[in-house]
């Protein structure tokens, strides 16, 4: 029997025992190594072999992940490691840290209980960091902190003892300010910053796979002295076989992440919304392996031979080949073809994945990343929160008419994988729009396509996408339905950016029960009496309804509903998306007989009354930004800073770290196409860098009218604006 | 001048003299058929008859842009063409009080509509009706509106008839049936306790009034909802409480069972 034969059979055996199962992300900022981490935890459970460790990214499975040297898709793996008197089974996530693809990163961290954050020594917490470490706590996952790359400290630096302890600490502090600025406000959760005594922190050299922790200290009898002697004198392998990594970070894992036991009851209620009182509810807190199945999906992989694979976190029930299950969203139920767990890039089948494991099934077709599969119709998860909004987008074309159906079949695929990827299909014009993080993104999506499905494809040049939002109250406005039977009354207002955000974390939401909007509402800063009357959300926009008693308008709410979704999609200066904005219903009149306050009236009727509040509450366009870091040696700093103010950007700080100068600013994200090339050769390329999507900005007031020209222009609209529109 | 001149109920020849004679003396002459439709007669057949040219505008030709039509109007004699009487389908009161602001003379030439002939062919009377209401194709998420069955709910408790005018949509040229009509109700009917009877209630089906061979026919809600009334236009009537007279009507005129009508007897 092989080695790997062995270990799935292990992992089957502890399946069953959750108090021995850990389930963990390893999250961390791009190119700190957490691949490589990875490949030393697989070759210390025996999965890989020791020489190729570092080598092999076994988890960077697809060509282009190899070839960038990058992480993009969440991968999955298990395997077992000894610790104290039981063997442990460990379910790893492994995530991408370049931020275009932060939505793997928040859909994994729902499946786990522990995430493993991961530090370059050398360059310290980075923007990436923080925000993966956020998405951790919000979704009520335990952080511990591996600092990796402490043999530059050593060797490349050639700090002494106490500098590096100052380094080191400097990155704890920095990690644990973040962790106690997240979790004090959480009531479910104790102290969970890091700490050396406490072992929640442990710190190594992944390339050169040795690692040490307060505890393999005190086990192994090695200090820092003498770590640094075997460092410098490079003697590695002989550090990596007396303090191996893969032990003393597994150690860590076994020893301070919680098991699905002690996660499950804290867990389920932070991202659960249902009925607590139902059998189902019970099942998932005590982790019962013989309730009803509740399984959370967080990623859809396509496998060329069982095809859809839709990995996730059984929370309860055991699930097994030929149930049928309820997939939220969807009507009817899928068929489990069967069911396995991850070994590295392959799937492994086993006969049944029991509640606290991470479960690989095909069959659940209309299953897609964040859905809920279970055996009894239920509550669904929140939908998982996807803090970034995509802000580029590239419109596809088949280079040839035969392949339009299967590029049509592929895009809605991409979709279905990557909930963060958006595709409009326009059958008017045939052309197919891919919106996403950023140009990596649209740009690895793009490439996929071609390569898995060998259709070759022209992509256009990518344009921004840019967002409509109001600079103060309107009057209240009317709009009225063609036939002049039907007048409705609204008045729009910018909704304070707590609730805006309130509503992008999914704490404020139509989805959860009235109870819990109202009262979410009001503590972001919303009166009583208005958070009571909210009838719709739409985006980040919010309808209000402050009329009273009107006759028939119960019955027209759907399609005033839909008269305002029209409108808020396609805003009144250059139909982008409208944000943030509160419309309140004042008044409506409708006519008596349906037949005169259809579609057709009704419609049109509010269209035109949200277009007119917008536009009396002076609607300006928003451009996306990005938050940019350069790190460059300091005779290429002029140049560099330079990068960032040619591209209507904006310096904030510049500081020196280490033997770098550091650059921060911002600059509109339309500006900064194209930057990875410019800021090469402006720096001979010295220079790393890095972007953060940081949201919308409103234009420039003497920009606005040629953009809204221009993109009215691209849209095929009339050009003139509308008529009220005399504030530019 | 502007004059909004009924058609009739079914066909070329169902206009009055008087309506013949604006049309004839009309400069130019519009029409609109997407409220109401002449079953009977085509654009073509109305042009032929009355030896003049049509300019039929859509919804949008009225509603949204009705200018053309008032730019006519003030310096020539313009004729709206409608089904039926001009100002029962509502929009148009809206058409001739913005020409009446524009200071344009107007005038009314009736015609015969469906709200007569359902009392006229079914025999229930004209002062014995409530609320009329449209069954419309599609609202919102489908079935039948809330505000439907509030007016026939509010009828009955009266004892009056309700008329329930059937949706048509012009671009697709599709006209609600009695018989789905009766199918809706039904449904309807059967699942809201307001309404004793459920899709046992008693309907009258009204088919192509106006023309040489109309259809009427009482019965049971589920009864209709299975029954070929042939080509549009249809009616639905609701009967409330029946008069003697009326009752004997349905009998005598609709074909009503004898069973049925006895319970809406008032005695």
């Amino acid at each position: 029997m092989g080695r790997r034969k062995k270990i799935v059979q292990q992992c089957e055996r502890l399946m069953d025992r959750p108090e021995n199962i850990r389930n963990i992300a390893i999250a961390a900022h791009v190119d700190h190594g957490k691949t490589t981490l990875t490949d030393n935890l697989l070759a210390g459970a025996g999965m890989i072999s020791d020489e190729t460790a570092g080598q092999q990214l076994m988890m960077d499975t697809e060509e282009d992940e190899q070839e960038r040297g990058i992480t993009i898709d969440a991968a999955n793996v298990s395997m077992t490691h000894e610790y104290g008197e039981n063997n442990h089974l460990i379910n790893l996530i492994d995530t991408p840290g370049h931020v275009d693809f932060g939505g793997d990163v928040t859909r994994a961290m729902r499946a786990v209980d522990g995430a493993l954050v991961v530090v370059d020594a050398v360059e310290g917490a980075m923007p990436q960091t923080e925000t993966v470490v956020r998405q951790a706590l919000r979704e009520g996952v335990k952080p511990a902190l591996f600092i990796n790359k402490v043999d530059r400290l050593i060797s490349e630096l050639q700090e002494g003892p106490e500098e590096m302890q100052r380094r080191l600490l400097n990155v704890i502090n920095d990690v644990n300010e973040l962790i106690r600025g997240m979790t004090q406000d959480m009531d479910d959760v104790d102290d969970w910053t890091v700490s050396v005594e406490e072992g929640t922190v442990a710190f190594g050299s992944a390339l050169y796979k040795w690692g040490v922790s307060m505890p393999s200290m005190q086990e192994t009898g090695m200090d820092f002295g003498e770590i640094i002697e075997l460092e410098q004198a490079g003697k590695r392998r002989e550090l990596s076989e007396r303090t191996p990594l893969s032990n003393v970070v597994l150690d860590m894992v076994c020893e301070h992440f919680p098991n699905p036991i002690d996660a499950q009851p804290r867990r389920i209620p932070r991202v659960w919304r249902g009925d607590d009182s139902l059998d189902l509810a019970e099942g998932m807190q005590l982790v019962d392996d013989e309730g009803d199945l509740v399984m959370m999906v967080t990623d859809i992989g396509i496998d060329p031979h069982a095809g859809e694979i839709a990995t996730g976190r059984v929370f309860s029930g055991t699930i097994e080949m030929g149930q049928e299950l309820y997939v939220s969203g969807t009507a009817g139920t899928n068929r489990v073809q069967s069911v396995g767990i991850f070994m590295g890039g392959e799937r492994e089948e086993v006969e049944r994945v029991p509640a606290g494991n991470i479960a690989a099934v095909t069959g659940l077709r209309n299953a897609i990343a964040g859905s809920t599969v279970s055996s009894v119709e239920m509550t669904p998860f929140e939908s998982i929160e996807h803090i970034s909004e995509p802000v580029i987008t590239k419109s596809v074309e088949a280079q040839s008419m035969d392949d339009l159906p299967k590029l049509i079949e592929t895009l809605r695929q991409v979709s279905k994988e990557d909930p963060t990827i958006q595709i409009t299909i326009n059958e008017d014009t045939g052309e197919h729009l891919i919106s996403g993080q950023g140009e990596l993104h649209l740009e690895v999506i793009t490439q996929r396509i071609e390569r898995n499905q060998g259709i070759p494809v022209t992509t256009g040049e990518p344009i921004v996408v840019f967002r409509e939002a109001i600079r103060g109250a309107s009057d209240t406005v009317e709009g009225m339905s063609p036939n002049r039977h039907n007048r409705f009354y609204l008045h729009a207002e910018p909704l304070p950016e707590e609730i805006v955000e309130g509503i992008q974390r999914g704490e404020i939401s139509m989805d959860i029960p009235e109870l819990e909007r109202r009262e979410a509402l009001q503590e972001a800063g919303m009166d009583k009496d208005t958070s009571q009357n909210v009838e719709h959300i739409h985006g980040t926009n919010i309808l209000i309804d402050d009329t009273k008693g009107i006759q028939h308008l119960n019955e027209t709410m759907e399609l005033v509903i839909e008269g305002l979704e029209e409108a808020l999609n396609d805003g009144p200066l250059a139909a982008e998306p409208v944000q943030g904005t509160l419309l309140r219903l004042e008044d409506a009149r409708l006519h008596e007989d349906a037949i005169h306050r259809g579609p057709a009236q009704v419609i049109p009727a509010t269209r035109e009354a949200v277009h007119r509040a917008l536009i009396d509450g002076r609607i300006a366009l928003l451009e996306p930004i990005q938050d940019v870091r350069i790190d460059v040696p300091s005779e290429h700093m002029g140049p560099a800073s330079g990068e960032i103010q040619g591209r209507r950007g904006r310096v904030d700080d510049m500081f020196q770290e280490g033997d770098l100068m550091v650059v921060e600013g911002v600059a509109p994200v339309e500006e900064m196409i194209g930057f990875s090339s410019d800021i090469r050769s402006a720096t001979e390329g010295r220079a790393s860098w890095n972007t953060e999507n940081a949201g919308f900005q409103v234009m420039a007031d003497n920009l606005q009218p040629d953009k809204i020209r221009e993109i009215r222009e691209r849209k095929g609209m009339k050009l003139e604006l509308p008529p009220a529109v005399d504030y530019f | 001048m502007l004059t909004f001149v009924g058609l009739g109920l079914y066909d070329e020849r169902s206009i009055t003299i008087e309506g013949r004679d604006a049309l004839a003396d009309a400069d130019r002459v519009f029409a609109e058929f997407y409220t109401s439709k002449l079953a009977g007669a085509t654009t073509s057949d109305l042009e032929a008859f009355h030896d003049v040219d049509i300019e039929v505008r859509d919804r949008v030709g009225i509603e949204r842009d009705p200018e053309p039509l008032f730019d006519a109007a003030r310096d020539s004699s313009v004729a709206v063409l409608v089904a039926g009487d001009p100002m029962i389908a509502t929009t148009h009161v809206d058409l001739r009080l913005r020409a009446t602001e524009r200071e344009i003379d107007t005038r009314v030439v009736h015609g015969t509509t469906a709200q007569t002939a359902a009392s006229s062919l079914t025999g229930l009377q004209n002062y014995r009706f409530g609320k009329a209401t449209t069954l419309p194709f599609a609202y919102g998420s489908g079935g039948v509106p809330e505000s439907v069955l509030t007016t026939v709910s509010e009828n009955h408790e009266r004892g009056l008839h309700t008329l329930c005018y059937l949706d048509i949509e012009a671009e697709r040229e599709a006209y609600m049936g009695a018989d789905d009509a009766a199918r809706r109700l039904a449904s309807a009917f059967g699942e809201d306790e307001r309404f004793d009877a459920g899709e046992e209630t008693l309907a009258v089906a009204i088919a192509r009034a106006g023309s040489p061979a109309p259809t009427v026919r009482a019965d049971r809600l589920s009864v209709l909802s299975t029954t070929d009334f042939g080509d549009p236009l249809h009616l639905l009537v609701v009967p409330g409480d029946l008069h003697h007279v009326e009752a004997d009507a349905l009998e005598a005129l609709a074909g009503a069972p004898e069973d049925l009508i006895g319970s809406y007897r008032v005695r």
